[in-house]
């Protein structure tokens, strides 16, 4: 295994010693300490939340460090080549040659009034000089390459008419059209939807072996570094906590942060079992695996079967404009949620996951089917009918980011109590009483109460937005993304409280998540939605272990897991192509 | 917020020179040494210590004309930004809430006035409604409105977007209630930084339509009349109009301050209130977002 | 607004649509643009004649003086057929202006389009080229700002922006007349010469009224495009065709200044009312007989179609400007979904 310690190595393509970056605004050190070896071919990995310096570490190795932040310390050898002291010409002529990037959030790295198929041509105009035609014939030779389906017509379409996961592919054509040796990939699969991402990543893996890149991979995700790379590096803070090859990191991890990752994985992810081709069970209880920081919640699904149902959802359809512009977002969607139970829904972005449970709650407009709560028909209850129903609170909504879902202006306490100041009818001293009790249920310090959310983390926040949700005692808790904006300590936790509360209070909830290790970690039943449709149904363990419809399927051998071979890959190969038939 | 406005200098500067004009608003005429619509012998004088700026060209006190002239001036300004502050921003946040009808027509509304050349329409409109002070004032405020219906419906709309007011409509709160309680506070700063630019805006046009001789006739003296009056006799004395027009940039520019100091102050309690760490980051996202690494 | 396919769905059937799909939308973007402009212009027209309907002006007392008898104010009344209803008069009137006839002046009983026409050269010369102005020391101000972004160079042109923006164009009119006509006397204090007469007159003759109109202009447009280029130069596609490696020449003129120049084009759109409108005040300073002074004597005198020709005139010049700047905008930044 490379190690920073093995001095000359002819192999290494990419080398850093001892890098440390300052911000030399603040007088502070961003990153104290990276060495790394990527040799010829390899993959490398780095792990960390966001703030960790791990993409700084990039921008210092791409030279596109920000404004008054810089190298301080160590060196970084390109190719054999020291890039500290390279001018402006020579970084030029070295980026897209020798080393390219593609970053997270692809759209922004497009511009977004140049048609694509320009912006693929363009780099090899000028850095080859290779004429109009050859060029764009070239161009759409690349975008076939990285698989784009109709190259031709993805070609002369603008940004904002391709997907996330179409601009991730153009960018990585043009990361590879003056075939450079190294290729940084800085969370380049965020924010994608799971089965896009596992697209994403295969054809990375795919591009090194057919053309002979190496690789750094930069990621939140301890998944998907571990299932490309050799070597990973964990960072946090600004130093790297640990560093080794990948199963060492994965299977004896040193540092406490590297364990909780891997826990995350393993309480909360599809961790794969090593047996089994695929997918593994990751039912509620097989997962109870007692880990220090978690304590989780074993628990059965039974409920009795005669309970009138909190929530009764029936040929739900929805949509949007009219005309030719209409849009349908929800198609004939039925389920049923009884009390106690929780009900977790997955699907891509776009599939209509978050219309569904807006039209529950009447914030989209229902044209077909009907919601009943409670035995209660309210699928078309009038403004103030729908005002009434929401003050008495028996469904209550936990929104995706807490920070923007909480008044910025009002205290914790006000927050909270706003529920039960709408609904009226409660003197002050009874209202603070029952937010001094949510709160310590959701397990806050009523210190917090008068903090404003921007005083609070991540987590605490979403703590706050879930007591403001109980208060008004509801039956249907419905939780839309509640843990994707956390990271992965706050994220594990939340769930935990989730759990902890589901028994405790005895709520019902419908848990939507573009994740599935979140949904089965949480979910007695999931339903999967594909194309404003559901297409699939069942016991959660039902749906992981046995998915029948093949977009399940692909979405379950796309999870990203600590342990994934490359026979997958040919499987998910299949199974895109089957689903594009169908 | 007030109390981080006070903080700022540019804040402090603004609100004395502003306290200095409302003085000179309210006492000007008291303090007036000479009557301002009676000449002297001395035509175009110079400053002297019997006439500190001088004399027009009927000998009349030009500091006695601008001290007389700060009332109608400056109460003028005062009541356009009024009347472009209601007019404004009432329908601007309702236009959010009050049906797409509503919404078109008033939106509609908005870019013809804006479309409209504002100076032309002033001046005709007042001409032909009359002539008076009052009028102007009207028609004025009327022109000014549009910039506060935007900016007021854009503030209203980010905050009803917001998932905190979806949250508290979830919860069954009325439209009231989550003005009241989530968008009003927000909408405030935008206004308020509206409200003093248009002060400056406000005092320009009055100062011009006066200088035209529309809205007031002479010889009631205004800072635009007694501009009007240097201007024919620039040959004889260049440097006249110079005391009015340091007047009128010295309020335009006070109220230019605040609003900036405003803005700023809004936007510190906003990161305030976020969070002190948020504002760190804040902070280094904006170094790091302001480095061209093109040039690096 | 249907989302984009995604991966895994974009049928190869799409392509079919591309040519439809590009006209279909040129078309959208033309109907969307004539839905905001059409109105304007009518709502426009509208409360041009409403007000001046409004004001109780009539030809009447404009031609007999106050002491008119009330038969005979009815009279020459019926004659210019305001006893008629509102909206008919308003749909007479505006079927005309469609025409080109702006009605007859209730003054002198001349031909209010000719009136215009004749003074149109003065006007529109003076608007042009302080457009001209606007638009040129503008662009090198805001260029120029943005490339010493946060340096020396940068503060003092912000700086320098912001102060002549807050200076009122008369006042920058009076500062300008009292330099360079009076105390200098390089160039002319009033009048105006026809361009035939030569280019150099005509010039000496615009140039300080075009200089003090284009102040507001040109600070503005400044402003916005430093803050465009900067905030485009912060786009994340500057770093990726950084590290694309493209040289900085051929990043800010293909990938910055196609994206940060959209606010400054925006904003001449919004300052064209203003510099017609400032040629009232700057025409009476420079002593130029055109829209602006017609104008104002035409209302002081309570002649209701001189000052609905003038307005009906300057509204139709800014919704064309308009259109213009949004056409423009629309293939610059092809993306932007925007309104008026």
């Amino acid at each position: 295994m490379p190690s920073a310690q093995i001095p000359a190595d002819r192999d290494a393509v990419l080398t850093l010693t001892d890098v440390r970056i300052h911000n030399d605004a603040a007088d502070e050190e961003l990153v104290h300490g990276v060495s790394l070896r990527l040799r010829r071919g390899g993959v490398v990995g780095i792990v960390g939340e966001s703030g960790s310096g791990k993409s700084l570490t990039c921008k210092a190795v791409l030279g596109v460090l920000p404004e008054h932040v810089e190298v301080s310390g160590g060196s970084i050898e390109l190719l054999g080549r020291d890039v500290g002291g390279l001018s402006r010409q020579e970084w030029t002529a070295l980026r897209g040659t020798s080393i390219s990037a593609v970053f997270q959030d692809p759209a922004s790295y497009l511009n977004p009034s140049i048609r694509v198929g320009k912006q693929v041509q363009e780099v090899l105009r000028i850095k080859q000089g290779l004429s109009r035609a050859a060029a764009k014939q070239r161009a759409i030779e690349l975008l076939e390459a990285v698989h784009l389906r109709d190259p031709e017509y993805v070609y002369e379409q603008y940004v904002h008419e391709l997907s996330g996961g179409m601009l991730q592919r153009v960018l990585i054509a043009i990361a590879i059209s003056l075939e450079p040796e190294v290729l940084i990939a800085d969370e380049a699969t965020t924010a994608l939807d799971t089965t896009v991402q596992a697209g994403i990543l295969d054809l990375l893996v795919e591009l090194k072996d057919r053309i002979g890149l190496s690789l750094v991979v930069v990621s939140h995700d301890l998944a998907v570094v571990a299932q490309l790379c050799d070597e990973v590096l964990v960072m946090r803070e600004g130093h790297v906590v640990e560093q080794g090859p990948t199963s060492a990191i994965l299977h004896t991890p040193q540092h406490e942060y590297t364990r909780l990752l891997v826990a995350e994985h393993e309480q909360y992810g599809l961790n794969a079992s090593a047996t089994g081709p695929r997918p593994p069970v990751p039912t509620a209880a097989s997962t109870a695996v007692p880990v220090p920081v978690l304590v989780p919640e074993p628990r059965s699904s039974t409920m009795p079967a005669s309970t009138e149902p909190v929530l009764q959802v029936d040929g739900l359809g929805v949509h949007f404009g009219r005309g030719r512009g209409r849009k349908q977002a929800l198609e004939g969607a039925s389920l049923v949620i009884r009390p106690g139970e929780t009900v977790g829904v997955i699907g891509e972005s776009g599939a209509g996951k978050s219309t569904l449970a807006r039209a529950v709650l009447g914030l989209a407009p229902v044209s077909a089917g009907s919601v009943q709560v409670a035995g209660r028909d309210i699928t078309h209850l009038s403004g103030r009918e729908r005002r009434a129903f929401g003050r008495d609170g028996v469904v209550q909504y936990v929104f995706q980011d807490p920070l923007r879902s909480l008044d910025p202006e009002h205290t914790v306490a006000v927050s909270v109590a706003e529920p039960l100041r709408i609904r009226g009818g409660l003197d002050r001293a009874a209202i603070d009483e029952a937010v001094r009790r949510q709160v310590r249920a959701v397990r806050l310090d009523e210190s917090l109460l008068d903090r404003f959310p921007g005083e609070l983390s991540g987590g605490q926040r979403q703590r706050v937005a879930i007591a403001r949700a109980l208060i008004s005692s509801p039956r249907l808790l419905i939780l839309d993304e509640p843990v994707s904006a956390l990271d992965s300590a706050n994220r594990v936790a939340i769930l935990e409280l989730l759990r902890e509360l589901r028994s405790t209070v005895g709520v019902a909830m419908l848990f939507i998540s573009h994740d599935l290790g979140s949904v089965a970690g949480i979910s007695d039943r999931t339903i999967v939605l594909y194309r404003s449709r559901i297409v699939e149904a069942g016991d959660t363990a039902h749906i992981v272990n046995a998915p029948e419809h093949p977009y399940t399927r692909l979405l379950v051998g796309s999870a990203p897991t600590l342990t994934s071979g490359p026979t997958d890959r040919v499987q998910r190969e299949r199974l895109r192509a089957g689903l594009f038939v169908s | 917020m007030i109390r981080t406005l006070l903080r700022l200098t540019s804040a402090r500067v603004a609100l004395v020179l502003l306290a200095i004009i409302a003085v000179v608003a309210v006492l000007g005429p008291v303090l007036a040494p000479y009557d301002p619509l009676k000449g002297g012998a001395q035509t175009l004088a110079g400053p002297s210590a019997k006439h500190w700026l001088g004399t027009d060209y009927i000998g009349r006190d030009v500091l006695s004309r601008i001290l007389a002239g700060a009332p109608l001036s400056i109460v003028s300004t005062l009541e356009v930004a009024g009347i472009a502050l209601a007019l404004g921003t009432i329908p601007g946040i309702l236009s959010v809430y009050l049906g797409s009808v509503f919404e078109w027509l008033s939106l509609r509304v908005v870019d013809t006035f804006i479309a409209l050349p504002f100076l032309v329409f002033a001046v005709a409109m007042t001409a032909l409604l009359g002539n008076g002070i009052t009028q102007a004032m009207i028609v004025v405020g009327m022109l000014l409105a549009p910039v506060f219906y935007r900016v007021s419906r854009a503030a209203t709309m980010s905050v009803a977007r917001s998932q905190y007011v979806e949250a508290a409509a979830i919860a069954g709160a009325s439209t009231t209630w989550i003005v009241r309680s989530h968008v009003w506070s927000k909408v405030l700063p935008s206004i308020a930084v509206t409200l003093a630019n248009t002060l400056g805006i406000g005092l320009v046009v009055i100062s011009s339509l006066t200088f035209l001789g529309i809205g007031i006739q002479p010889p009631t003296p205004t800072w635009g009349g007694i501009l009007a009056s240097d201007l024919g006799y620039l040959a004889q004395k260049p440097y006249a109009p110079v005391f009015p027009t340091l007047l009128i940039l010295a309020a335009v520019l006070a109220c230019n301050l605040l609003a900036d100091a405003i803005r700023d102050a809004a936007g510190e309690t906003g990161r305030a209130l976020t969070g002190a760490k948020t504002a760190r980051s804040n902070r280094t996202r904006r170094l790091a977002a302001s480095a061209d690494p093109s040039r690096s | 607004m249907s989302a984009p396919p995604s991966a895994l769905t974009a049928p190869p059937a799409a392509r079919r649509g591309v040519v439809a799909h590009r006209i279909g939308r040129a078309v959208a973007s033309t109907a969307r643009l004539l839905a905001i402009f059409v109105p304007v212009f009518l709502l426009g027209t509208f409360l041009t004649y409403l007000l001046g309907h409004l004001s109780g002006r009539s030809p009447a007392y404009l031609q007999l003086g106050d002491a008119a008898s009330p038969q005979a104010v009815a009279a020459i009344e019926h004659k210019w057929g305001l006893d008629r209803p509102f909206l008919v008069q308003y749909g007479d009137w505006l079927g005309s202006v469609l025409h080109g006839d702006l009605g007859t002046s209730w003054y002198n009983g001349l031909s209010v389009a000719h009136a215009l026409g004749q003074r149109a050269a003065i006007t529109l010369s003076a608007a042009g080229v302080a457009l001209v102005l606007g638009i040129v020391f503008g662009f090198l101000l805001g260029a120029l700002a943005a490339h010493f972004h946060t340096r020396w160079p940068d503060r003092a042109i912000t700086t320098f922006t912001t102060v002549i923006s807050v200076l009122p164009p008369f006042i920058v009119g009076i500062g300008l007349a009292a330099v360079f006509a009076v105390g200098l006397q390089i160039l002319p204090a009033a009048g105006y010469v026809p361009i035939q007469a030569g280019l150099g007159p005509w010039l000496s003759h615009l140039i300080l009224p075009a200089i003090a109109l284009s102040f507001d202009t040109a600070a503005d447009v400044a402003r916005q495009l430093r803050n465009g280029l900067v905030s485009a130069y912060r786009g994340n596609y500057v770093t990726g065709a950084i590290v694309r490696g493209l040289g900085p020449r051929r990043i800010f003129f293909v990938h910055v200044l196609r994206n940060g120049i959209a606010p400054a084009l925006a904003v001449l759109g919004l300052k064209f009312p203003n510099l017609l409108g400032g040629a009232v005040i700057i025409e009476a300073i420079f002593g130029l007989s055109g829209y602006g002074v017609y104008a104002s004597q035409a209302a002081v005198r309570g002649d209701v179609p001189a000052v609905q020709g003038v307005l009906v005139v300057s509204v139709v010049l800014v919704v064309v400007f308009n259109l213009l700047v949004n056409i423009v905008l629309n293939r610059v930044t092809p993306d932007a979904d925007r309104g008026v």
